[in-house]
């Protein structure tokens, strides 16, 4: 107790922590009838968190170098003592931030929680998760194998399509014609440093806004409030609310180690579950194996390629929706923020799932 | 909230040792696949002796080679006679030449100075160099 007392003094002197811990644990209030979806972005936190440590530990015996990353990888798996356990968490929890993230975003989405005077908070949002995928395809060459190789030719050969300019673009991500080592370097240096320089600030800037513009009231029940019309800043902070520490942190603990636990649960009994076998042979750049698919959380785009019989158009849709989906809350301006009033962003939102799930899958079989 | 009882604070007292207890049994589970992750392993460092061919050894000469992970030296004084000692100076730690004209060691780093049979002849290091077991076996040497 008086160590503590000792160093909280020593610290709360020069950087006046009570005061900091106080505004930002006890005193920072939540909205009454916050609810579990608001966990997410905590969850998130966390499993990045974990990302970036075992990313390091990783980077201690990864070999970025076609003739030996793939071996440098097998001996992380069966020779490194626990190398198995950190470069399945890194894997597989790739996967698992995927689902927080669209977890996240459909939540933020049904609650309305973009509109004004959040643009700001989902806009970062919105480059967050793409810069989560940029990671996930920048990670997935690095072990260099059959489906780390061929998976990069398909990714990196869609802007082809684009006329005029298509080829030189391809070129530019490949650095060369082919996937090869120039391919490797560069997504390499992305991988481990480029995009999650980025990425840390971009986080940084997201969760400043979230805590500027104070959490937002979730649009249900008879706490609900409307906005009012703003002109100037303020923070919206809910008087009569809950504690985010101890009441609402309790509850991102549990939220968290659930993910934790599903994770583990993954990680020991079903670590190839994203792991197709052409994973486990040597990339060859003279045999494509059969069925060749990219991840499941790019089987959406890779499904609307092949729809269209026309490779631009497929992309052009694409890129149409990513960016209303970044611009939405610059069109829906509307104050109305409980959905059980906008049937129509309902129904939109619900058919958005519906449409993402059915061709996801559809990709799968195809 | 105020009425805070010795009850009350028992229990917090009691939740709070639990909590501890098992943040640290989750703290160390985390972090000892980490530790045992980045260890160094025993690889060539555990093989035990290491053979020379004698040719490899010039008369009045030095040779260098890697002993058990470090960097060690054997010599022949006289006509069949070998010894070997660690090459790592005792001052800190930096690798030592053999000067064939003096017939003595320097270390490049603050110029201390050994005899061939590994004492100090001037300079920083405070011990000897530490010598090593030389056996011989048809032509080949065998240290270690
Ligand atoms: S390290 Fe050899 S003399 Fe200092």
């Amino acid at each position: 107790m008086s160590l503590r007392k000792l160093v909280v003094d020593w610290l709360d002197v020069r950087l006046g922590i009570r005061d900091l811990l106080e505004q930002n644990l006890t005193n920072y209030l939540l909205p009454r009838n916050i609810n579990i979806w608001y966990t997410l972005g905590a969850v998130l936190l966390t499993l990045f968190g974990l990302q970036f440590v075992t990313g390091i530990l990783l980077l201690v015996y990864y070999v970025p170098d076609t003739e030996q990353a793939f071996a440098s990888v097998q001996a992380i798996m069966n020779e490194v003592p626990y190398g198995w356990l950190i470069r399945n968490l890194h894997a597989v929890g790739s996967n698992l931030i995927v689902v927080a993230l669209l977890l996240h975003m459909l939540s933020v989405l049904f609650m309305n929680a973009y509109k004004k005077p959040r643009e700001l908070t989902w806009l970062s949002g919105f480059l967050i998760f793409n810069l989560t995928l940029a990671l996930c395809l920048t990670g997935y060459l690095l072990p260099w194998s059959q489906l780390s190789f061929w998976a990069t030719t398909v990714a990196t050969e869609a802007p082809g399509a684009i006329p005029v300019i298509g080829d030189d673009i391809v070129r530019f991500l490949r650095g060369g014609a082919m996937v090869g080592d120039t391919t490797l370097g560069r997504f390499f240096a992305l991988h481990v440093m480029g995009l999650p320089l980025v990425f840390g600030l971009l986080v940084g800037f997201h969760l400043f806004c979230v805590r500027r513009a104070g959490v937002s009231r979730p649009p249900f029940g008879p706490d609900y409030r409307g906005e009012p019309e703003r002109f100037t800043f303020e923070h919206e902070h809910h008087a009569g609310g809950i504690p985010f520490f101890p009441n609402y942190a309790v509850k991102d603990g549990a939220v968290i180690c659930f993910f934790l636990a599903v994770l583990a649960a993954l990680v020991f009994f079903a670590p190839n579950l994203f792991i197709p076998p052409s994973a486990f042979e040597p990339a060859d750049p003279f045999v494509t194996p059969p069925r060749i698919k990219p991840e499941w959380y790019f089987l959406w785009a890779y499904q609307t390629l092949k729809v269209f019989p026309s490779e631009l158009i497929g992309l052009g849709i694409q890129g149409v929706f990513m960016t209303l989906l970044a611009l939405l809350p610059f069109l829906d301006r509307s104050a109305e923020r409980r959905p059980a009033r906008r049937p129509l962003f309902v129904v939109c939102f619900v058919l958005g799932i519906v449409v993402f799930i059915g061709i996801s899958v559809w990709g799968h079989l195809s | 909230m105020n009425g805070k009882s010795p009850e009350f604070a028992r229990r917090r007292a009691f939740l709070g040792t639990l909590l501890a207890g098992i943040g640290a049994v989750l703290g160390a589970a985390a972090l000892y696949p980490v530790w045992r992750f980045l260890a160094p392993r025993k690889g060539a460092e555990a093989q035990d002796q290491v053979a020379l061919s004698r040719d490899q050894v010039p008369l009045g000469g030095a040779h260098f080679f890697n002993f058990r992970g470090r960097p060690a030296v054997v010599l022949q004084t006289r006509a069949g006679h070998f010894t070997a000692f660690s090459a790592v100076c005792t001052h800190l730690g930096c690798v030592i030449q053999w000067q064939a004209a003096e017939q003595r060691f320097l270390c490049p780093c603050h110029a201390g100075l050994f005899s061939a049979d590994g004492t100090v002849l001037g300079g920083p290091p405070p011990r000897p160099l530490e010598s090593l077991a030389v056996t011989l076996r048809d032509d080949q040497i065998l240290v270690g």
